[in-house]
């Protein structure tokens, strides 16, 4: 068996030689001609690697307007003539405070709005016992006063135009904005 | 007939206030004012035959009538009396004519065209019984300002009948109708409105300075509610106060004091007084209440002011240096924009009752409160005419808040606004 593969590859080699050499000798006929047809090439933008921003690096990035537009401070609402801070409101400060905690350099503006049905001068009063009340309570959870000023705008600024205790309650509020980071 | 009709409504007036303010005694007091000056005014005459002449006759005869008619003082003859007697001759005036028709005093206007632009009017007026004449003068202006005309006119007859000249003083206020809270200034008769701040900012609260040139209010910029005095005709402004909230300017009638209020110490508003320029700023109030609102007494030697010290909004009467506090105001839970008349009497305010506030004048002679106004609306913003017959005040009653006058007994109430939403009027003494 190994001698019949031994002589058959032999015998391929022979044949393979000659053939090899009757190449030579004969002249190669001129190639046939084809019509060129270059590769396809799909060009791409190169791949630039998104450099990983990190967190602090986009709250540098943000301007306050930007900031404020996201408003990453929740509103907290009032009843009607109090400026007590309800239940409702203190797991709102505890975020407000924790985000204030987060970025330390930021300060804030929290304004005092009332509802319509109070007047326009003791409303003016009531808007900064409002706004007094988070200040005391962000206070309370370790925040420094000098990062929070506060203003008053009374009724002047209702944020529902509407006459309804819908609207009513939605401008009894404390907004918060910042002002600084 | 019509003494039953008063005691009727005085019934249910009294009725209506016991239920709505089971503790608060409600007096009402008719009061006894001068009598009015009956006032024949027959068309004025027009010396030349141009339409402008005419047309200015017609302008200048309906302001001076509107003006004698609502102020309290004059009262212009019903037009059908002048049906009776012969027409008015300003060369041979018929006076015993005009005494059949009990007319006291008589005016005669000639209008004539000075140029293209410029109006003369000559204006005098007599007393009747005596035949006498009495003042007159002849007014020379453009076409535009007609109405600043007559109302110098109306106010030589007040004047004469030692009388504060009411009709050339302004009303400023705050308007929403260029989109934005701007100052705003008008006649006292509502025409006129003019915008006087650009700024873009929210203004708030404006007060007349005693002389009428300069206006204390608060503009809210950039997180402040800052406390500036402008004068609108010279285009200066000052600041007077940039810390805490800074509101509710008042001047003192002698010009010398400006009493606020500002939230600086501990977020609680206290009232402050400095001088009429802004300098020189001394706290009037100390206590853990708020304290807002200012009005001087006539004399500048008190204030009246709302505190809720005693646990809701009241009226308060102070030394103009803080001290000698006594409360003027009980029943009812919600008093607040005491406004004290320039006759030193009456001080206006306005109550609260299930969220409708209306507005009172207490009598501080007698302690009689008189309820001026009515309609399930927010009436506020109370403040006098320089004369204390008039109050200005705000109202949502249309549904949009506009200014309003009133008489000080209920009397005239008159729409003044009607584009956009009005408010917190302020009556120039000057």
């Amino acid at each position: 068996m190994k001698k019949i593969l031994i002589l058959s590859l032999s015998c391929f080699l022979v044949i393979a030689f000659f053939a090899s050499c009757r190449k030579k000798v004969e002249e190669t006929p001129p190639p046939p001609q084809v019509k060129e047809q270059p590769k396809l090439e799909k060009v791409e933008k190169p791949p630039v690697k998104e450099p990983i921003l990190t967190e602090d690096e986009i709250f540098a990035k943000k301007s306050l307007e930007e900031l404020n537009a996201e408003k990453p401070m929740m509103v907290i609402l009032f009843d009607y003539d109090k400026f007590f801070i309800r239940e409702d409101a203190k797991p709102i400060l505890q975020n407000n405070a924790d985000w204030m905690k987060k970025w330390e350099t930021v300060k804030i503006l929290i304004e005092g709005h009332c509802d319509e049905r109070g007047t326009e001068d003791y409303n003016m009063a009531l808007g900064e016992k409002r706004a007094k009340s988070a200040f005391d309570y962000l206070l309370s959870l370790g925040i420094s006063s000098d990062r929070i000023k506060t203003i008053s705008y009374g009724k002047s600024q209702p944020v529902d135009p509407g006459h309804n205790e819908i609207a009513w309650q939605n401008n009894r509020r404390d907004q918060f904005a910042i002002i600084e980071k | 007939m019509i003494a039953k009709k008063i005691i009727i409504l005085a019934c249910l007036f009294l009725v209506s206030n016991f239920i709505l303010h089971p503790q608060q005694e409600v007096v009402m007091s008719i009061k006894e004012g001068m009598p009015l000056i009956h006032v024949a005014i027959p068309k004025f005459s027009v010396k030349d035959t141009s339409p402008e002449a005419k047309d200015a006759a017609d302008i200048l005869y309906k302001v001076i009538s509107d003006d004698l008619k609502y102020s309290r003082v004059f009262s212009p003859l019903p037009k059908n009396y002048y049906n009776y007697i012969k027409p008015l001759d300003p060369d041979k005036i018929l006076f015993n004519d005009w005494e059949s028709i009990q007319a006291k005093l008589l005016i005669v206007g000639q209008v004539s065209k000075q140029d293209d632009k410029t109006i003369q009017f000559e204006a005098k007026f007599y007393d009747v019984k005596s035949e006498r004449f009495i003042r007159g003068k002849t007014y020379q202006a453009e076409k535009s300002i007609l109405r600043l005309a007559a109302h110098k006119f109306s106010n030589l007859m007040m004047e004469t009948y030692g009388e504060p000249q009411i009709f050339t003083t302004k009303v400023v206020f705050i308007s929403n109708r260029d989109g934005n809270n701007e100052l705003y200034m008008m006649d006292y008769d509502g025409h006129n409105q003019t915008r006087l701040t650009f700024n873009r900012e929210k203004d708030y609260m404006p007060a007349w300075s005693t002389d009428g040139k300069s206006i204390a209010y608060t503009e809210f910029k950039g997180g402040n509610a800052r406390l500036y005095i402008y004068n609108p005709f010279e285009g200066k402004r000052k600041l007077v106060f940039d810390r805490g909230t800074s509101f509710g300017p008042c001047f003192s009638p002698d010009s010398k004091k400006l009493a606020f209020c500002s939230t600086e110490d501990e977020s609680n508003s206290e009232i402050y007084a400095a001088r009429s320029d802004g300098t020189n700023i001394k706290r009037l109030t100390f206590n853990k209440s708020a304290d807002v609102s200012p009005s001087w007494s006539p004399n500048c030697r008190e204030i009246a002011f709302t505190s809720d010290r005693s646990g809701s909004p009241q009226i308060y009467i102070m030394d103009a240096e803080g001290s000698n506090i006594r409360r003027r105001s009980f029943g009812g839970n919600y008093h607040d924009s005491p406004s004290w008349s320039p006759t030193g009497d009456m001080i206006v305010y306005v109550s609260r009752v299930q969220a409708v506030f209306d507005l009172y004048i207490l009598n501080l002679r007698t302690d009689e409160i008189i309820k001026l106004t009515e309609g399930y609306a927010r009436n506020e913003s109370p403040g006098w005419s320089p004369d204390g017959r008039h109050i200005i005040f705000s109202s949502n009653r249309i549904g949009t808040i506009q200014l309003y006058s009133i008489d000080y007994d209920g009397a005239n109430l008159k729409r003044l606004t009607s584009k956009g939403q009005n408010k917190l009027p302020d009556w120039a003494r000057n």
